[in-house]
């Protein structure tokens, strides 16, 4: 069995983001990037199905600037056999993505795609949904558990109402939430071992796909700032403040 | 005191510059852990260098000791009062300047440590200086007690990161030493009588610290060793050939890792096999080429194939280097869980770290079977946190009897391998008796030369260090 598994380059999840200068973007410039935090899920929930023996490959295809292969390199450190950068400096959208990583899965005919829920940096949470419409493949999104038994995979999702546990045949595409797993370290033998796996490089152009910006990006702002709040001596006063300040309460 | 001392010193700082409510003058009386409760007539809080130079001289006329005291979480009982008054700095908590051309940051010895930082960081600077306390610890505190902590390795204690001081002497007069000179020699280098004196020679009251450009790049790795030797060997290699950028080498043993992973929520063990002994190691550079990662790879990939360490995970986002350095940080805390615990804060040259733990542990169990290990630190700085927990067998108390028995054989075992019982903790209440002891006559008695000259009425800090 064959697994594919994206990884998207973000800034990193603790880094307090600024938008730059123009308003246009945040800020990336000298700032801490690192891979997505559910790419880092799914690829740890690769590397377990590795370990159990359901898989034989493990491939992680990320697709950005030249920087995104040491996002590819961190995959292959966790245990992933080799990687695939669609190289590109533009932003892609997610049906962009979607559409590259559905050429990427007609040349490598993968038996599971696992992707992130969601990419911390724009929050989209649709490039999954869309792979798997574009591919016509069952999907399994926010997965919390995967349970993989012959041609078919059992998929435990987050829902609103609890947990729902769904059967979609395989091939399928299953986007990964939080609690799936707990990612691992990358170990230094483990580092030096990846910087001998092959990451093949295929320039954007070479895929010819329409990667066409749909959504016009007209400003990015920062949030207003909170103003600082007031102690208040007693009650009253509060019932006062929240009545005839606020206006909350009549 | 005097009613009529006591009304001076209140008019100098008026009403708000008193702690009068019961309740409120608690955490000043309180050693933060309990291990001491002090008394005293008054706690004044000035806000001014002029008020606490005017209360001094009342003080110093009518003998009246006084208990300096500053963020009150020092570990060796050294702000605990008795009787006179508390001085307490915590009002003058002013950032008065920082210069980013000078790379100097001039502050009131009431700061806390972390604002310090996140002053400097605001510039894009450092203040290197950090501990377990910088949330509430106070500058003047760490200078009284020349504090040490996590980047020693690289930026030595707070007496290497101070050019300026402005103290108020025991006669109440200032001495303004404030100035912002690395090099300045012009007779006896003053500020440094003062740094670590734990408020028996005068009060500092203003300090300039020096700033340090801010990492663009950290790396961050946990790794494994066989032994402490191999550890002196990672080391002296990480020295070698990354010097310059080595800014955090923590030693932890496999049981201070264990009780971490294991009784704090949050933390989880790094490695899948067992491993006997750690190390956090941190290169950080103000370049922002991205090479640092690839210095740290190629010494622990050395370090792997020579046989120095047996694995290492590497930080690949920032929330996995925190929850590396959660598990150095929690140790203490994670100590509170295993019972009763004897701490020591040692140092030895590194050439006999080795043998110091070896030594030390042999001679511990001999003592109380059973007993458990718990040692960490700064291991770069030669500096141990030797700390010991009683065996789970064991009553507390029985085990608390054997302390003053424990403690002794590790001191004597320090004092041959030509180190110190305090490394970075100060003598305060705690240590006074190993001070006379293990420290020659000679040294002894300078210091109370000093001390009696400068202070020749015995109110400042009176019954602590000496």
């Amino acid at each position: 069995m064959k697994i594919l598994v994206a990884v998207k380059r973000v800034v990193d999840y603790n880094v307090k983001v600024r938008v730059n200068l123009e308003g246009t973007a945040v800020e990336t410039n000298n700032v801490k990037m690192s891979m997505n935090p559910f790419d880092e899920i799914a690829v740890e929930e690769g590397v377990r199905l590795k370990e159990s023996g359901k898989c034989d490959e493990l491939v992680a295809v990320s697709i950005g600037t030249s920087s995104s292969q040491e996002t590819i390199r961190t995959a292959l450190a966790m245990g992933a056999d080799r990687g695939i950068l669609v190289e590109t400096d533009d932003p892609i959208e997610p049906l962009g993505v979607a559409k590259l990583l559905k050429v990427i899965c007609s040349r490598e005919k993968p038996d599971i795609v696992i992707v992130g829920k969601q990419a911390i940096d724009d929050d989209a949470n649709q490039t999954g949904q869309m792979l798997a419409a574009l591919l016509d493949w069952p999907q399994g999104t926010f997965a919390s558990r995967i349970n993989i038994e012959n041609t078919k995979a059992q998929v435990t999702r987050e829902v609103d109402v609890g947990l729902e546990t769904i059967e979609i045949n395989l091939p399928a595409v299953i986007s990964t939430d939080l609690r799936l797993n707990e990612p691992r370290y990358a170990s230094l033998p483990n580092i030096m071992k990846a910087k001998k796996k092959p990451i093949d490089i295929i320039p954007i152009t070479e895929l010819n796909i329409d990667i066409a910006p749909r959504v016009k990006v007209i400003k990015v702002s920062e949030p207003p700032k909170r103003e600082a709040g007031v102690i208040v001596e007693n009650v009253k006063e509060l019932l006062e403040k929240l009545r005839n300040e606020a206006k909350v309460i009549s | 005191m005097t009613n009529s001392a006591y009304q001076k010193i209140r008019n100098i700082v008026g009403p708000t510059g008193v702690v009068e409510k019961k309740l409120d003058q608690e955490k000043y009386l309180t050693e933060w852990r309990g291990y001491w409760r002090g008394s005293c007539d008054l706690i004044v809080r000035p806000n001014s260098v002029d008020d606490v130079s005017s209360i001094v001289k009342i003080c110093n006329n009518q003998s009246i000791p006084i208990t300096p005291q500053s963020g009150n979480t020092g570990l060796v009982g050294g702000g605990v009062p008795s009787g006179g008054i508390i001085l307490s700095l915590d009002r003058m908590d002013k950032i008065l300047n920082v210069n980013v051309s000078n790379s100097t940051l001039t502050c009131e010895s009431g700061t806390i440590l972390k604002n310090v930082q996140t002053a400097a960081d605001s510039v894009d600077r450092i203040f290197p200086l950090s501990l377990a306390s910088e949330e509430s610890c106070l500058i003047g505190g760490n200078l009284a007690t020349n504090a040490g902590g996590v980047h020693v390795v690289r930026y030595g204690n707070i007496r290497d990161l101070v050019v300026g001081l402005e103290v108020v002497l025991p006669n109440g007069k200032i001495w303004n030493g404030l100035r912002s000179l690395k090099k300045d020699n012009t007779g006896y280098d003053l500020k440094h009588l003062f740094i670590g004196s734990e408020g028996t020679l005068g009060i500092i009251t203003r300090c300039i610290l020096k700033l340090f450009p801010k990492p663009q790049q950290i790396s961050t790795a946990f790794v494994a060793a066989k032994s402490i030797e191999k550890i002196i060997k990672l080391f002296l290699k990480f020295s070698k050939f990354a010097g310059e950028t080595l800014s955090v080498f923590e030693y932890m043993n496999s049981l201070s890792v264990e009780i971490a992973t294991n009784s704090i929520k949050g933390n989880r063990y790094p490695f899948s096999a067992f491993y006997p002994n750690f190390v956090l190691v941190e290169l950080t550079s103000s370049n922002q080429n991205n090479e640092l990662a690839l210095t740290m790879e190629s010494i622990l990939s050395d370090a792997i194939a020579d046989g120095t360490i047996l694995n290492a995970v590497l930080a690949k986002s920032i929330e996995q280097r925190s929850n590396f350095w959660r598990i150095r940080e929690t140790i203490p805390e994670a100590q509170n869980f295993k019972g009763a615990s004897i701490k020591n804060d040692i140092s030895v040259p590194i050439s006999n770290v080795q043998k110091f733990i070896e030594e030390a542990d042999q001679a511990t169990s001999q003592i109380v079977p059973n007993i458990r290990h718990i040692s960490f630190g700064h291991i770069g700085d030669g500096n141990i946190h030797y700390n010991l927990s009683q065996p789970t067998n064991m009553e507390k108390n029985t085990y608390l009897e054997k302390r003053n028995v424990l403690v002794e054989k590790i001191n004597t075992i320090v004092q041959k391998l030509e180190g110190s019982f305090s490394a970075e903790h100060g003598i305060g209440l705690l240590k006074k008796n190993e001070l006379t002891r293990y420290r020659s006559n000679e040294e002894v008695e300078l210091m109370k030369m000093l001390k009696k000259m400068l202070d020749p009425s015995d109110i400042m800090n009176p019954g602590k260090l000496l």
